[in-house]
């Protein structure tokens, strides 16, 4: 178990009369990769908003643990922090080094420093001749990439990343999951929030799996099938975040996974508690 | 890690350096606050009076058809006949009909002239009679045209002007009767010498008045005006982009980015109105006699005076805007919303412009808008009223600060996150 980084503590996040998040703890250590897996509106966006300090928590603390033991406001600590949002934010009328070198220079980096680190990590993610060209004509990878560098050419301890492979081709998702692999040899702290269940089982040591605002579960995926006594990851999930109470409406929300989710869960709407033996690999 | 030196307002200028690269890369920025006035102020101020008075002398060219009519006894006057010819106009005489109500009744000749003056055959009838008095010579006339007819209106003028010099003649010659010049009889008390003479005025002061009636109205509708586009691209358009979540995950604080973005916005007014006042004064003075618009001569109490007013304005402003802007979600939104402000700024403004500066009332230079306005004119008439000032400046500080607090608050808003994408 490495060193702390950072605890959610007794955490609740409410808008008005919606509980987006409902008495969440969570501590993340020093190197982890977690993934936070949950359907649409389940939370993990506010989670990650509130783990960068977007967000104040309604009830509870997010606190960033230094390397001395001290604890420290998230907002404090954003200079160790790269995040890279659902949407990417990129300035189009910039280009893409235009782009990083703004978000560098006011982490305050030096403009050489981020571009030694924004060359050598293009060059991983093969976007290196598209450094200089405005970002407005780029395609939903480029962008995605580009917004991969600005997160982290200030060389960050943390980076959180808001579903960074959803919408990317085959090789442009791999590209993005070997460089999470590469931050993970160098020590750092990416915490991952996904959809893809085999990406998040492939690429974390740890899942956080989030629904209707409460954490449901929170271990290696090994353990997350042992607990639910599945063989699958799907099936763990899909046993976890069962909940008789859903509303219709989850059923388009899973149709994110696979086919048979959505069969499964539509059934809902008729009022009735479907058994979890009633998921076939077939259907 | 290589760190440049931190020093305060550092990430402020880096946000406000970038804003403006992406600003003048924006077309839109560019159009409305470069192009516009570059074109529309020349266009308004020299092109158009250019045009007119080329449409002036097109019109002046062109011969005029009029038809006299006169009764069967009476013979055109020589003196109207030279000047009709002076004035391009082609006589055609007629018998004026019998019976007539007044000169002035169209009767029978309604429907004529109106389909006449369409096919250019005639442009008007002039209806002449002359009458007995004591006069050397008196007529009765009156000339029937359509006013819907430029060449008719355009004909109508022509006869009016030359009949006037014609009426001026023969009271020269009756008043020759009475050993009276025209002059004599009609102004008995008289200007003595050069009118604008007497002005004890000097040049300096009198451009400072003409400014003062002026510069304070453009300075506050402009400042207005062109730090709107700017507010609204920095705010709600990064809001729309989905560029301002990423922003404020940085280690930027929110004030550093409010900060940055009120300077870049603050740059593009101030250019745009400097721009702006430039050349309305180089089209303004194109259009007045040479040497009679001078450079006001203001002491140095005077200029800090018009600066002061002018920073403490522009700060109102933009962070108003910036703070209004943010709220919305969307450009649209957001153009929305400031659209109507602008009627804020421009009514008192305007009202400005009016107020009797001679024992104004105090509480005129602590009224929003109002006091910089008249701060402005009270410096360019070189008034220096320590009252006045410590009031119209102390109020205006208040107003800013005011004013940034609500654009922090707005800043700091946890759903300036959220995007309409």
């Amino acid at each position: 178990m490495g060193a702390p980084l950072l605890s959610v503590r007794g955490v609740s996040k409410s808008f008005g009369e919606v509980h987006a998040l409902q008495e969440v703890s969570l501590e993340f250590t020093r190197g982890d990769v977690v993934g936070l897996v949950g359907s649409n509106g389940a939370g993990k966006t506010t989670l990650l908003r509130l783990l960068c300090g977007l967000y104040r928590p309604t009830v509870g603390e997010v606190v960033h643990h230094a390397t001395d033991g001290s604890e420290h406001a998230v907002d404090s600590v954003r200079q160790n922090l790269g995040v890279v949002p659902e949407s990417t934010g990129l300035y189009h009328r910039l280009t893409a080094w235009e782009n990083i070198r703004y978000h560098s220079r006011l982490s305050g980096v030096s403009d050489s420093h981020a571009w030694n680190r924004t060359v050598r990590l293009a060059r991983a993610l093969d976007i290196e001749d598209a450094l200089h060209r405005s970002t407005r004509g780029f395609s939903k990878g480029m962008r995605q990439k580009t917004a991969l560098l600005r997160a982290l050419a200030h060389d960050p301890d943390l980076l959180l990343l808001d579903e960074p492979t959803a919408g990317l081709d085959v090789t442009s998702a791999r590209k993005v999951r070997g460089l999470v692999r590469m931050l993970q040899q160098e020590g750092r702290t990416v915490i991952y929030s996904t959809h893809h269940l085999a990406e998040a089982e492939q690429v974390c040591d740890r899942i956080i799996v989030i629904h209707n605002g409460t954490v449901r579960a929170d271990g290696s995926p090994s353990s997350l099938m042992l607990d639910t006594g599945t063989d699958s990851l799907e099936e763990a999930y899909v046993a976890l975040t069962l909940d008789a109470s859903r509303e219709v409406s989850d059923a388009e929300t899973y149709g994110w996974f696979q086919r048979r989710w959505i069969t499964l869960l539509s059934r809902f709407s008729t009022g009735e508690r479907p058994e979890i033996e009633e998921v076939s690999e077939d259907e | 890690m290589s760190e440049p030196k931190r020093w305060p307002g550092r990430v402020a200028l880096v946000v406000a350096k970038k804003e403006l690269l992406d600003l003048v890369r924006d077309w839109r920025t560019l159009v409305a606050l470069v192009l516009v006035p570059l074109i529309l102020l020349p266009l308004l101020f020299i092109a158009l009076p250019l045009f007119l008075e080329g449409e002036i002398e097109e019109l002046d060219s062109i011969q005029l058809n009029v038809v006299v009519q006169l009764s069967e006894e009476d013979d055109f006057p020589e003196a109207l006949d030279t000047l009709l010819q002076g004035a391009n106009i082609s006589l055609l005489f007629e018998q004026l009909e019998p019976g007539q109500g007044n000169l002035s009744e169209p009767g029978g000749d309604e429907e004529r002239l109106r389909l006449a003056v369409r096919d250019g055959s005639t442009h008007a009838i002039l209806r002449l009679e002359e009458t007995a008095t004591n006069s050397t010579e008196s007529w009765n006339y009156a000339i029937l045209h359509d006013s819907t007819s430029e060449l008719s209106r355009e004909a109508r003028g022509r006869l009016l002007d030359s009949i006037g010099e014609w009426e001026d003649e023969i009271m020269e010659v009756n008043l020759a009767e009475v050993g009276l010049t025209i002059d004599e009889a009609t102004n008995p008390i008289r200007w003595d010498g050069d009118f604008t003479a007497a002005d004890v005025s000097t040049a300096a002061e009198s451009a400072g008045f003409v400014l003062s009636m002026l510069i304070p109205l453009l300075i506050a509708v402009w400042s207005a005006s062109a730090a709107m586009q700017p507010s609204i691209d920095l705010t709600a358009g990064e809001r729309e982009r989905g560029t301002m979540e990423s922003l404020l995950c940085t280690a930027a604080t929110r004030m550093e980015l409010l900060f940055g973005k009120w300077l870049a916005v603050a740059i593009v007014g101030a250019g745009a109105v400097l721009l702006q006042i430039s050349i309305f004064l180089a089209a303004f003075s194109f259009l007045l006699p040479a040497g009679f618009f001078g450079i006001p001569e203001l002491g140095a109490v005077s200029i800090l005076s018009l600066v002061l007013a002018v920073i403490l304005f522009a700060t109102s402003v933009v962070a108003i805007e910036l703070a209004l802007a943010v709220r919305a979600r969307s450009v649209k939104e957001a153009g929305t919303t400031l659209a109507p402000l602008l009627m804020a700024f421009i009514a008192p403004a305007l009202f400005a412009q009016f107020v009797n500066l001679e024992g104004i009332e105090l509480w005129w230079f602590a009224a929003p808008v109002f006091n910089v306005c008249l701060a402005m004119r009270e410096a360019l008439l070189g008034i220096n009223d320590p009252v006045h000032i410590a009031i119209w400046a102390s109020t205006s500080v208040m107003y800013a600060v005011l004013a940034v607090a609500w654009a922090s608050k707005q800043f700091n808003r946890e759903d300036l996150v959220e995007s309409i994408n």
